[in-house]
């Protein structure tokens, strides 16, 4: 079943670049991520002392010949990586400006995007919606079979109401039991000290984070050129004003809150990307994957 | 400020336009979902104080704009007479200063400051919409209705003449006048604010400001001050005239403007009875006064004539004319005790050998008795005069009489218009009161016309009583002590002389100082008598009486009007007649003087009228208005840029 938000080509030519993990991740099989764990992998990671009980065929013979002690060589272990897509669905996802899509539609396009190249690649991804609650979740899978319910439930996410964003990530937070990607996509029209308490409990339970802020470029621009009614799209508070005289004053407020999402994202060593509705997705994603390849491998 | 096209002026509802705009703008609004909701409550309860007023004043500038342009479409017309608040006026009642020295030609030398106020007052008038105009000229003291102001210049009642002006009787005609029209009305004052014109210490200033408040409907005073840049000018005037036996002394002076310095040379063509002459006189400074002597044959009983410079700035001043006839007798009055001194005194008004000279003297008890009418010159050798005396000799003076006090024996504590004698003082043992110090060029005691000095070094005292008082010293004895003092009383001149010619005294008898002395201050009293032959334009003598006509008999104009200078012969009588001797009075009006004068009335001095580079009173505002407009759209513009929000919005897209 086709998806208005996929881009074939898009994802074709994005197919080559690697997601790769930011902290080793601790998956089910062997991936192409770093594990915590030494393993069987080809890549030596140190010597170590013998200890009763260790598989005495990992022994280094020749080791043991030079210095007449027992060694046990130990390789690093790579295994697979789970991502969790956590969707914003509140009632402000549903803005869009005069030509441009809704915050909803870039972010399922950011999302299922990112899912496929993740299954593609052989790791899992899951889907979590919230709107004032967590309401919607998709399980990480590696199956390419499990993307049809990624994108079906994506495609099926209405924005309403207001955010229930922050006890949906500490509900995330407490319910993923081993180190994941957790990938947030949201406007963050929320209480910004809530969200860094929100992203320092993800970070304290060692998940790789990365913020996807997206924003209508009108949210940013605020041009309007007459006297305006603004209803409110979560609460449905109406303001009637005129945009010539407040145009400063919003400058100053929304730039103090970008300032200060960035500074939650940074604080928990999260991958922050602000990101407007106009800007064109494959640049956007080919910059993201790209700066989170390790330097070591380029 | 008045508009030459005031229904335009309707378009002033246009500046409503843009608040209307505003209104409606307000109620017109889009409704919009919108997500970003907290920064828009935030910002809705910040944007207060700076953002309304700057929007307001964006609104203001728009409207004031349109104001503007409204009003520049009107052709205001603001005159410098009428200023901003003035609005239409029913009235101008225009005050012309048409004295001699108004002829005086501006910095260009093109036009008199006459001729140049009537020029800005009729484009003034025109500019206003031709209010009705009364003219109240300076000459006649008659107002009169002008038709229109573009024959101001035209007619007869604004032409040139010799005459003076006495501004106090015009305020107080034009006021009159005032008080028996209706609507609003205005006085403009056209002057080159000569301060004889003015004369600020009249106390009858007093009468024509109750009259100025009593009108009816208040009356602004517009005041045409025409004290701008002039061109050079010397004027010519005659002081006196005196006959002598063989022919007539001419008392001249020449009076240069304060700015022109160093010494020029003017020859001075001399016309008497119709034979020319010429010499050239040397003026060293601001002015020179000297004597003119004519000679006459015995068969030249009577005759005229004129003395004139070239033409220069103002062509008024540059000639003055005289005439003569038989000479008469003089007659001199000694006040004194019977004595020395009287006698003495009596010989000086009366040497012998003078038969037009007579002298009579009389006791200071007879003197309220004496007929002082034929009296040139009162020799006062007594103690100060009091009672009826005091107002005997206060007339005496008024009527141009000279009146020398001499000291008495007997000290008298009485003053005689502020002056008095101090105490007899004697000289030490063995030594003399000196005369040392006299004015050499002016009083009694100058210099004769050839050069030589009078020797009154040889006047020696023993006693004296120096006089005490305001008046001018010309003579000190060489302890600094007065001996000589004068002062000018109306027509006539008071001298103190501080010792008598008594053996007692001084050897002031000796004839020396004495006789020079009597006999100049008895030819300045004798003027007085003279001037039935000499009078100035617009005295009492140069009207005509029932049956009289006038005609002018001078060769140097033809001119015969009652204003003109000139020697005319009024029914039997000889006169010649000059502009008066205040005329060449260079002093001009202060701003202090008019405020006394003037005070408690809305009177406005314009002192541009007589700038050569502004040509009108009145001035076209429109560009002023266009000027406004683009004032207004600039501010508008300015106040519209949107710098802050700009800039936030840039750094904004630059941290993505």
């Amino acid at each position: 079943m086709p998806h208005s938000f996929i881009d074939n080509i898009l994802l074709s030519r994005l197919g080559s670049l690697p997601i790769e993990s930011r902290v080793p991740m601790m998956g089910n099989v062997a991936g192409k991520h770093r594990s915590p764990h030494r393993g069987s992998s080809v890549e030596f990671a140190e010597y170590r002392k013998y200890v009763p009980g260790d598989d005495t065929r990992r022994l280094d013979w020749k080791a043991f010949a030079r210095s007449d002690r027992f060694y046990i060589k130990e390789f690093e272990a790579d295994t697979n990586l789970r991502a969790y897509f956590v969707v914003d669905a509140s009632g402000s996802m549903n803005f869009h400006s005069p030509g441009q899509e809704t915050k909803i539609q870039y972010a399922r396009r950011i999302a299922s995007s990112l899912a496929y190249l993740l299954v593609n690649q052989g790791d899992a991804a899951g889907l979590s919606i919230c709107t004032d609650k967590l309401y919607l979740e998709v399980p990480p899978s590696r199956r390419a079979a499990h993307l049809e319910r990624f994108f079906t439930t994506l495609g099926k996410v209405e924005p309403s109401g207001e955010t229930g964003l922050i006890e949906a990530l500490h509900t995330i937070a407490e319910k993923i039991s081993q180190r994941a990607f957790v990938v947030i996509l949201s406007d963050f029209f929320t209480d910004t000290a809530a969200l860094g308490d929100a992203l320092q409990h993800l970070r304290y339970r060692k998940h790789d984070i990365s913020l996807f802020h997206l924003m209508d470029p009108q949210e940013i621009g605020f041009n309007f050129d007459r006297p305006h009614r603004f209803v409110d799209l979560e609460d449905g508070t109406i303001i009637v004003a005129e945009p010539n005289l407040i145009a400063d004053e919003y400058q100053t407020a929304l730039k103090d809150f970008l300032i200060s999402v960035r500074a939650k994202a940074h604080d928990a060593a999260a991958d922050y990307q602000l990101v407007t509705t106009d800007r064109p997705l494959e640049p956007l994603l080919r910059e993201f994957l790209t700066a989170r390849i390790p330097k070591a491998k380029h | 400020m008045t508009f030459l096209s005031p229904f335009l002026l309707w378009f002033l509802a246009a500046a409503s336009i843009p608040v209307i705009i505003h209104l409606l703008n307000k109620r017109r609004h889009k409704t919009i979902q919108w997500a970003a909701m907290q920064f828009l409550l935030k910002a809705t309860r910040e944007s207060r104080g700076k953002k309304k007023l700057r929007h307001i004043l964006i609104l203001t500038c728009r409207a004031l704009g349109i104001a503007a342009l409204a009003f520049a479409a009107a052709r205001p017309v603001v005159s410098g007479l009428v200023g901003w608040g003035a609005g239409t006026i029913d009235t101008v009642v225009l005050v012309l200063d048409r004295s001699a020295s108004m002829e005086l030609r501006s910095g260009d030398g093109q036009a008199t400051k006459r001729e140049l106020v009537l020029q800005k007052v009729r484009d003034a008038l025109t500019d206003l919409g031709n209010p009705r105009l009364v003219l109240l000229d300076s000459a006649s003291g008659k107002a009169q209705e002008v038709p229109s102001p573009d024959i101001l210049a035209e007619i007869s009642s604004t032409a040139a003449t010799h005459s003076t002006a006495n501004f106090k009787t015009l305020m107080t005609t034009a006021a009159e006048y005032l008080s028996r029209s209706t609507g609003r009305s205005e006085i403009w004052l056209a002057s080159d604010l000569q301060l004889s014109n003015w004369r600020p210490d009249d106390e009858r200033w007093a009468a024509v400001r109750a009259t100025l408040a009593s009108l009816h409907q208040k009356c602004a005073v517009r005041i045409l001050s025409l004290t701008g840049s002039a061109a050079p000018n010397v004027g010519l005037r005659l002081v006196g005239t005196r006959r002598l036996a063989d022919g007539l002394l001419l008392d001249l002076e020449l009076i240069r403007s304060e700015e022109d310095r160093g010494s020029i040379s003017l020859p001075l063509t001399i016309n008497t009875n119709g034979a020319r002459s010429s010499e050239t006189v040397i003026l060293p400074g601001q002015s020179l006064r000297f004597q003119k002597r004519i000679s006459l044959s015995e068969s030249d009983a009577t005759g005229h004539g004129w003395i004139s410079i070239p033409a220069d700035g103002n062509v008024r001043d540059n000639t003055a004319f005289f005439a003569y006839g038989p000479a008469r007798s003089i007659k001199s009055l000694v006040v004194a005790t019977p004595g020395e001194a009287g006698d003495y005194l009596s010989l000086a008004a009366a040497p012998p050998g003078f038969e037009k000279q007579s002298v009579e003297r009389i006791d200071p008890a007879q003197f309220s008795n004496a007929d002082t009418s034929n009296v040139a010159m009162i020799l006062w050798a007594s103690p100060l005069p009091v009672g009826a005396n005091v107002q005997a000799l206060e007339r005496f003076l008024s009527s141009g009489g000279q009146v020398v006090f001499l000291p008495s024996e007997t000290p008298s504590p009485e003053s005689f218009l502020g002056m008095q004698w101090g105490p007899v003082t004697l000289a030490e043992s063995g030594k003399f009161f000196i005369l040392q110090d006299w004015n050499k060029t002016d009083g009694p005691l100058r210099d004769g016309i050839d050069g030589s000095p009078i020797p009154a070094e040889r006047l020696r005292a023993i006693k004296r009583s120096s006089p005490t008082g305001d008046a001018a010293v010309l003579a000190r004895w060489e302890d600094g002590e007065t001996f000589l003092t004068r002062r000018i009383v109306d027509r006539g001149t008071l001298w103190f002389v501080s010792s008598i010619p008594d053996y007692t005294w001084s050897n002031l008898g000796d004839a020396d100082v004495l006789l020079p002395l009597a006999q100049r201050i008895l030819a300045l009293g004798a003027d007085r008598f003279d001037s039935s032959y000499l009078a100035e334009v617009g005295a009492d003598g140069t009207n005509l009486l029932a049956g009289e006509s006038r005609t002018r008999i001078d060769d140097y104009a033809a001119e015969n009007s009652p204003y003109e200078a000139g020697v005319f012969r009024i029914g039997e009588r000889l006169i010649a007649i000059n502009r008066p001797l205040a005329e060449n009075d260079l002093q001009i009006a202060s701003k202090d003087n008019l405020d006394a004068m003037l005070e408690g009335t809305d009177y406005r001095l314009l002192d541009q009228a007589g700038q050569v580079g502004d040509s009108s009173l009145s001035t076209d505002m429109w560009r002023s208005f266009l000027l406004a407009v683009l004032f207004f759209l600039i501010s508008e513009a300015i106040l519209c840029l949107p710098i802050k929000s700009t800039a936030t919005s840039q750094k904004l897209v630059a941290a993505k």
